[in-house]
């Protein structure tokens, strides 16, 4: 499904974020990538969503090179791939349904539509009841729910994840990733960029570690020592 | 209409910049429609004295009335004609006296020995007017011959100059309201700088993400023609009578409401067609999706 070949990126200052690096995920894989800050974790899924392109080397996803997707078709690629943010990029004046809403809104979905699949997608978030609170009114674990929600609801191929647990408490991080467990267990390709080592080692799945651009483990259900 | 209603609410959010570019386009179209109307009045007042063909001949004081009486018999043998009307100095007075029945100052100074006699000729076709005027000219008696020829060169000078002030007025204030869309849509392209970025990385298109900013500058236009058009219904409306009176016999009045609807509709579209461009500028300049 995605399959990173030789791919590098360097940035216009010349630091390299991503040096060589060979990967391939398979359909309904649950990644985590792992690595200290500045290892490269957010610069690989930014690649994956054309925010950034390859310096060299190749992205593919179901066989398309990304980098070579023009400006005008980007929008089918990014409505097949759900992000949940480091910073949640949630709208403070909008209400969590009307967040959630806007992934559908692009869409062109129907009211009636985007009433139905909102409602279902903070239903499985667990998050219905505050549907017409804004993100200020909101816990720390409800906002990132809400950032899945509205990154599920559109039933993306692919999830990408890039520090959801950052700003949890354990338990609190703990359920965040039990959620995205399960959305992947219906289906769904997960890659969750951490530094969270508890969480990785409780999950057992599959961990691909970076360290300054380059893949220095690739482990089925491997374990996360931070350095 | 949903997408309407979207645009609607974002514009109360911030009412000052909103209302600041409809009274922009407002004034500019205000001025524009000060123009067309000064424009198609004298495009009326040019009609109506050519489809009038008349020519006003004056007399020299020491000519008597045998040898007025004889000129008119010989325009009068031409054939051309259609009335001729003799204006005795007493007439003249009465003449002048109606016309300037509102100024004292003027009615006290001059008495019928001051005015000249007259006839008034009317002309069957425009095209005599030329072999009356002659006629008449040729005659020693003759001190003075009005045609519509005169006034028509006149009015149509005026014209050219309205026209062409209008044109330097009104693009001037076409540019300035052109400026200020793009720095209001500028500045809610700033605001909703984040909303712009998180739809563009949950798959909005370009156009989705530049739709609501095109119906923006479009409503600040449809909105600047509106009250625009309201306030030259109203003034019109109001100062109707003097402008009646000025006019004298040329009917403008009642205005066609047909026509207030055909240049709010010509308005509202050059208007909307501004806000869009000036969006367009905006957006160009100021919306960046990555």
């Amino acid at each position: 499904m995605l399959e990173f070949i030789a791919v590098s990126k360097q940035f216009p200052d010349g630091q390299v974020a991503l040096d060589d690096i060979n990967l391939k995920i398979e359909g309904s894989d649950f990644v985590f990538i792992t690595g200290p800050s500045g290892a490269g974790k957010s610069t690989l899924l930014r690649l994956i969503t054309k925010e950034l392109v390859p310096s060299s080397g190749q992205v593919l996803f179901n066989e398309d090179d990304i980098a070579k997707i023009p400006e005008n078709k980007l929008h089918i690629l990014r409505r097949r791939i759900g992000t949940v943010f480091q910073d949640f990029k949630l709208l403070l004046s909008r209400t969590v349904f009307e967040n959630v809403a806007l992934s559908l809104e692009v869409l062109k979905r129907s009211d009636s539509e985007i009433e139905k699949e909102v409602s279902e997608a903070l239903e499985k978030v667990g998050i219905l009841e505050k549907a017409d609170y804004f993100p200020a009114q909101l816990s720390g674990g409800e906002v990132q729910r809400t950032a899945i929600a509205r990154a599920i609801v559109s039933k993306p191929e692919v999830l990408l994840a890039d520090e959801p647990t950052g700003d949890l408490d354990p338990k609190t991080a703990e359920q965040v990733v039990e959620l995205l467990e399960k959305i992947n267990k219906e289906g769904t390709t997960v890659l969750m960029a951490t530094h969270n080592s508890a969480i990785v080692n409780k999950f057992k799945k599959r961990v691909v570690h970076l360290k300054k651009g380059k893949i220095e483990k690739d482990q089925k259900e491997g374990k996360y020592e931070p350095d | 209409m949903n997408q309407i209603k979207k645009t609607v609410k974002l514009l109360r959010r911030s009412p000052y910049q909103a209302l600041a570019a409809a009274l922009a386009m407002s004034l500019t179209f205000f001025v524009s429609s000060i123009f067309i109307i000064l424009i198609i009045g004298g495009q009326i007042v040019l009609n109506y004295i050519e489809q009038r063909p008349e020519v006003i001949v004056f007399f020299k004081d020491e000519a008597n009335q045998t040898e007025i009486d004889d000129l008119t018999e010989k325009v009068r043998s031409t054939g051309l004609t259609k009335e001729i009307k003799f204006v005795s100095k007493e007439e003249a007075l009465a003449i002048y006296r109606e016309r300037n029945k509102d100024d004292p100052l003027l009615l006290e100074s001059v008495t019928a020995d001051f005015l000249p006699r007259s006839i008034d000729i009317s002309v069957n076709r425009a095209a005599d007017i030329k072999q009356i005027t002659d006629l008449a000219q040729a005659s020693e008696h003759v001190d003075k011959v009005i045609t519509p020829e005169n006034l028509v060169e006149q009015l149509v000078k005026w014209t050219k100059t309205i026209r062409l002030g209008g044109l330097v007025f009104v693009s001037t204030l076409l540019s300035v309201s052109f400026l200020i869309i793009i720095m209001v849509i500028g500045m809610r392209i700033a605001i909703r700088r984040e909303e712009v970025s998180i739809m563009s990385l949950v798959g909005a298109t370009k156009w989705y993400i530049a739709r609501p900013f095109f119906i923006e500058g479009a409503l600040y236009g449809i909105l600047g023609a509106s009250i625009s058009v309201f306030l030259i219904y109203v003034l019109l409306l109001f100062y109707s009578p003097q402008i009646q009176n000025f006019l004298g016999d040329i009917r403008v009045f009642p205005i066609n409401p047909l026509f207030f609807l055909y240049l709010w509709a010509a308005e509202a579209l050059a208007a909307a067609l501004v806000g869009i461009i000036g969006a367009a500028i905006a957006l160009y300049r100021y919306l960046k999706i990555r």
